[in-house]
């Protein structure tokens, strides 16, 4: 896989063999921003040290802006080099990506600011299940950067077992969560907010599966979503 | 659901003129710290008008693109810049053309000086009959520019060095350049033109006869020499505009109707002429 | 409304036309190529006869009849004053010698007029060739040698054949007393047929055996010299000058029309015009090379004018503008590349230029090469004469033996021209090559 990879910075023309590194370079660079978010909410579940969470508002403008350069770069790019084959599922799915890591900032700073608002008043009540769904979900937005990265297919299909796994800690912490609710009527505001944390976590995760997917049409040039209306499928 | 565009985001849309070739032109004629000006030019063939009141600079250090439909006068205008049009009888050139704050056409500028200054490859590569190292030779040889044997050779050298050419044609100087393949070629003669040390380079269409591997050679030369030349490029190919070009400058029927940064013009033209002709909307 | 009269055909309706003209038109071609082998046969077959008739009739006059003499070299006879210098040997007597071995291997005829018809037999030159001979070969002095003279010219039309011994003795040439000795003589195998000296050698002679082309040859490279020192470089200049530099206007115009009514004005007009300005004006000496060179050259300046600018015009405008666009100046670039790559079709033009004024003969009557010069001249303003006109004038002789002479020499003059013309071929072919 590592060819491919060597092979996108061939090209005779220097130039545009640096702006498709910028590329990469900037994307990856997104996806870091957004990967320091979850960190921060992680290890606040496990420190609950509230500092942890106040960059979260610095992260996301980072994020917001990463996007607008990043389009900018993709419309450059079209523009100037009018990409095609590999280049053109390069920009493509770049511009693909942008999208699902800005939406996956904009969940993460709705969890980070209800985890705040949650867990702060000590209670631990459903850190656990929180924590599982988390903890899950990291790494699948780190498998699905790694992949991206080294164009790893191997490592996008773990990618869908892994959301396979995250639906399951999902389901089981939502039903938890509703015995909680019922236990103790006093917390169901309190145990509601905590589910619309587990939902924006799960949210992320879905995020992370379209990066993967996105992965496997720039490499193979096959789109494998939506499989009940597409032929397309991915052994 | 309302509409969330603010006032402010209206007034950057695009304010799309009429079809008319424009009487100003729009975008920035003028650079900071131009290599060339030009200012009211007028060119005529006899009695048929080329060129109509072009008024433009050339930035130093950078790659301007001329762009147009076929007869639009971009030709013209780019042998305008070297007096290439004096060999025509029947051309008359009026208006003011500027290198370095003097006027092109003073009798006290030889154009033989001037040409030295100001290179130009042409769109069919035309090396001499000579060997490889006697093409790139004969510019220093006539302007003096080499004061003994070991010098000239030197300039060979960092000329076809500098045209990527060097490791490809070390070994046989002294065959004939018209040996050489169409790539070649036309790199041997970008390696003639910088020879001479010019401070601009003008290039007719270079890379139309050329395979795109070849294409994508000279490019990337065009992009490596930007640093230490001007060059101003006529091209047929939007796409090879967009691609190696910091300005371009839109001509039609003999008038330029807009220029700017390349970038700006490829995505959001101000004159809806350069935008027909860029989307091939008119042929 | 449109016009529903022209139905457009189907491929297959279209295929089937074109099927059925394909015969008459193969036909139409098939009789043009006929037509055509047959006019390249025809031209072929004249040009078969042409050469087949000179050279049937042109090398037998390669060779002549020689007789050879043992000659005894007798120093006081030959070298009286014995200084061996030209003019000491003038005095000798070499007819004697000649003659008494002439007698000798006739053995010995007696009476004025036998002794007479023998001296018949042999060239009045021949003591010429005996003086170089001694001259040449001192040391063989006061011995006997073999010297091979030339035959007199009735004794070499006999010996052809073509003075047949059956005509009455009173219309030949020959007597049969002669015919005795002749036959004599080649009995005894002394009558020899060897490839003339004389001819390449000797120069005019009213004496056919002796005549040569020499003087004519030298004449003729001398005028043709002149001639291509003169107009070559006038001729380039002007090619230049009109299709670089001259401005397009009316007067250059006139000239170029001009220049191309020129080319086709006979040559006798150019020799009229020499007459009456280089010789008569100027006043200078009639026959020389010189003046000869100069009308020739003025003949073939069109020729090269007009073959030069088409050399000119082929050079392409790229090459032109990539020397001005490096910032060569007008002339650098005419002298540098324009010119150079020229040369091949300007020499070219001139070789067939020249070719042409070699075998031009009228304008050179017209200055007066004419005159029967002996002497070979040695520089462009010594009296001579060119080949063409010497095969014209030996025309006009009687003698049988100039006959086989003249054709000889029109075979001399025919294969210089040849070669000329295979030069600019071959100088064509080799530098086209180079781009």
């Amino acid at each position: 896989m590592n060819d491919l990879n060597d092979d996108f910075f061939r090209h005779i023309s220097s130039e545009f063999n640096e702006e498709l590194e910028a590329l990469r370079r900037s994307i990856l660079e997104m996806g870091g921003l957004v990967e320091e978010q979850l960190r921060a909410a992680l290890q606040f579940y496990s420190t609950q040290d509230s500092s942890l969470l106040s960059k979260t508002d610095e992260i996301e403008k980072k994020i917001n802006a990463a996007e607008i350069d990043l389009d900018e770069q993709v419309e450059t790019l079209i523009v100037r080099r009018q990409p095609i084959a590999s280049d053109l599922r390069l920009v493509l799915a770049v511009s693909k990506i942008v999208r699902d890591l800005e939406r996956m900032g904009d969940e993460l700073e709705k969890v980070g600011s209800l985890s705040l608002e949650c867990f702060m008043s000590g209670s631990d009540v459903g850190v656990t299940e929180i924590q599982q769904i988390a903890e899950q979900v990291a790494k699948m937005l780190n498998e699905s950067l790694n992949a991206f990265a080294r164009l790893d297919l191997d490592l996008a299909r773990e990618i869908f077992q892994r959301e396979r796994e995250v639906d399951k800690v999902y389901q089981s912490a939502l039903r938890a969560l509703a015995t909680f609710m019922i236990e103790d009527p006093r917390n169901i505001g309190r145990i509601l907010n905590i589910v619309w944390i587990a939902r924006s976590l799960e949210r992320v995760g879905d995020h992370a599966t379209n990066i993967a997917e996105y992965v496997i049409y720039l490499v193979q040039g096959v789109d494998v979503r939506h499989p009940a209306v597409n032929q397309n499928s991915f052994e | 659901m309302e509409t969330i565009v603010s006032d402010s985001m209206v007034q950057n849309t695009n304010q799309v003129e009429g079809r008319a070739v424009p009487e100003k032109t729009l975008g920035e004629i003028q650079v900071d710290n131009p290599r060339m000006t030009a200012r009211n030019v007028n060119v005529f063939y006899g009695e048929k008008q080329a060129i109509d009141n072009i008024s433009l600079d050339i930035g130093m250090s950078q790659v301007i693109s001329f762009i147009g439909p076929s007869g639009c006068g971009k030709s013209t205008f780019l042998r305008c810049l070297n007096r290439m049009n004096d060999t025509i009888d029947i051309c008359k050139v009026d208006g003011e053309i500027k290198i370095d704050h003097q006027n092109i056409y003073d009798p006290a500028i030889d154009v033989v000086s001037l040409r030295a200054r100001v290179g130009m490859v042409f769109q069919k590569p035309n090396p001499f009959p000579k060997s490889i190292f006697d093409n790139i030779a004969y510019g220093p040889r006539i302007h003096g520019l080499a004061a003994s044997k070991v010098e000239l050779d030197q300039i060979v050298e960092s000329s076809l060095q500098r045209a990527g050419l060097w490791e490809e044609v070390k070994d046989r100087l002294d065959q004939p350049g018209t040996g050489l393949s169409g790539g070649q070629q036309q790199r041997l003669c970008i390696a003639r033109a910088i020879a001479v040390s010019p401070e601009v380079i003008l290039m007719d269409e270079p890379c139309s006869a050329l395979d795109p591997i070849a294409t994508a050679k000279v490019e990337e030369l065009i992009h490596e020499l930007r640093e230490q030349y001007t060059i101003v490029i006529v091209t047929h190919s939007m796409q090879q505009a967009a691609r190696i070009s910091d300005r371009t400058a839109y001509f039609h029927l003999g008038k330029l109707v807009e220029v700017g940064d390349t970038k700006q013009v490829f995505t959001n033209p101000k004159h809806e002429l350069t935008q027909d002709y860029i989307t091939g909307r008119f042929g | 409304m449109t016009d529903r009269t022209y139905q457009r055909l189907d491929p297959q309706q279209a295929a089937e036309r074109v099927k059925a003209s394909i015969n008459l038109r193969k036909r139409k071609e098939t009789r043009f190529l006929w037509l055509g082998k047959t006019a390249v046969a025809i031209a072929l077959g004249f040009l078969v006869l042409l050469f087949a008739g000179i050279l049937s009739k042109g090398i037998p006059g390669l060779f002549q009849y020689y007789v050879t003499l043992d000659v005894q070299l007798d120093a006081r006879q030959l070298d009286p004053s014995g200084q061996l210098t030209v003019e000491s040997i003038a005095g000798g007597d070499f007819d004697g010698a000649i003659l008494t071995s002439l007698y000798e291997a006739l053995g010995n005829p007696e009476g004025r007029k036998a002794k007479r018809e023998a001296r018949r037999l042999i060239s009045s030159g021949s003591s010429q060739r005996l003086m170089s001979y001694v001259l040449d070969n001192p040391e063989q002095l006061e011995s006997m040698v073999s010297i091979q003279f030339a035959v007199d010219d009735d004794v070499d039309t006999f010996l052809r054949g073509l003075i047949s011994r059956e005509t009455p003795e009173a219309d030949r040439r020959i007597s049969d007393q002669l015919i005795g000795y002749i036959d004599a003589l080649e009995a005894e195998g002394r009558i020899s047929y060897e490839i003339s000296d004389y001819l390449f050698f000797g120069s005019a002679s009213r004496d056919a055996e002796m005549a040569g082309i020499r003087g004519a040859l030298v004449g003729s490279i001398l005028t043709l010299l002149v001639c291509i020192v003169i107009a070559f470089p006038l001729g380039v200049a002007t090619a230049v000058y009109l299709e670089e530099m001259a401005p397009k206007n009316r007067f250059t115009e006139i000239i170029e029309i001009n220049i191309n009514n020129l080319a086709a004005v006979p040559s006798v007009v150019f020799g009229i015009m020499g007459l009456a300005i280089f010789i008569v004006a100027f006043g200078m000496p009639r026959s020389i090379p010189l003046v000869g060179g100069v009308v020739l050259a003025l003949m073939t300046l069109p020729t090269i004018i007009i073959s030069s600018r088409a050399a000119i015009r082929a050079v392409p405008p790229s090459i032109r503008d990539a020397a001005l666009g490096v910032g060569a100046s007008k002339m650098q670039t005419i002298m540098h590349h324009v010119l150079p790559l020229a040369m091949p079709g300007m020499l070219t033009g001139t070789i067939i230029g020249m070719a042409q004024a070699l075998g031009e003969t009228a304008p050179l009557l017209m200055i007066g090469m004419v005159a029967f010069i002996v002497d070979v001249p040695a520089g462009v303003t010594d009296p001579g004469t060119v080949l063409p006109v010497q095969i014209f004038m030996w025309a006009d002789f009687a003698e049988r033996m100039f006959v086989q002479k003249t054709s000889a020499a029109i075979i001399v003059l025919l294969a210089f021209l040849i070669s000329m013309n295979a030069a600019a071929i071959l100088l064509r072919k080799k530098l086209e090559r180079r781009w």
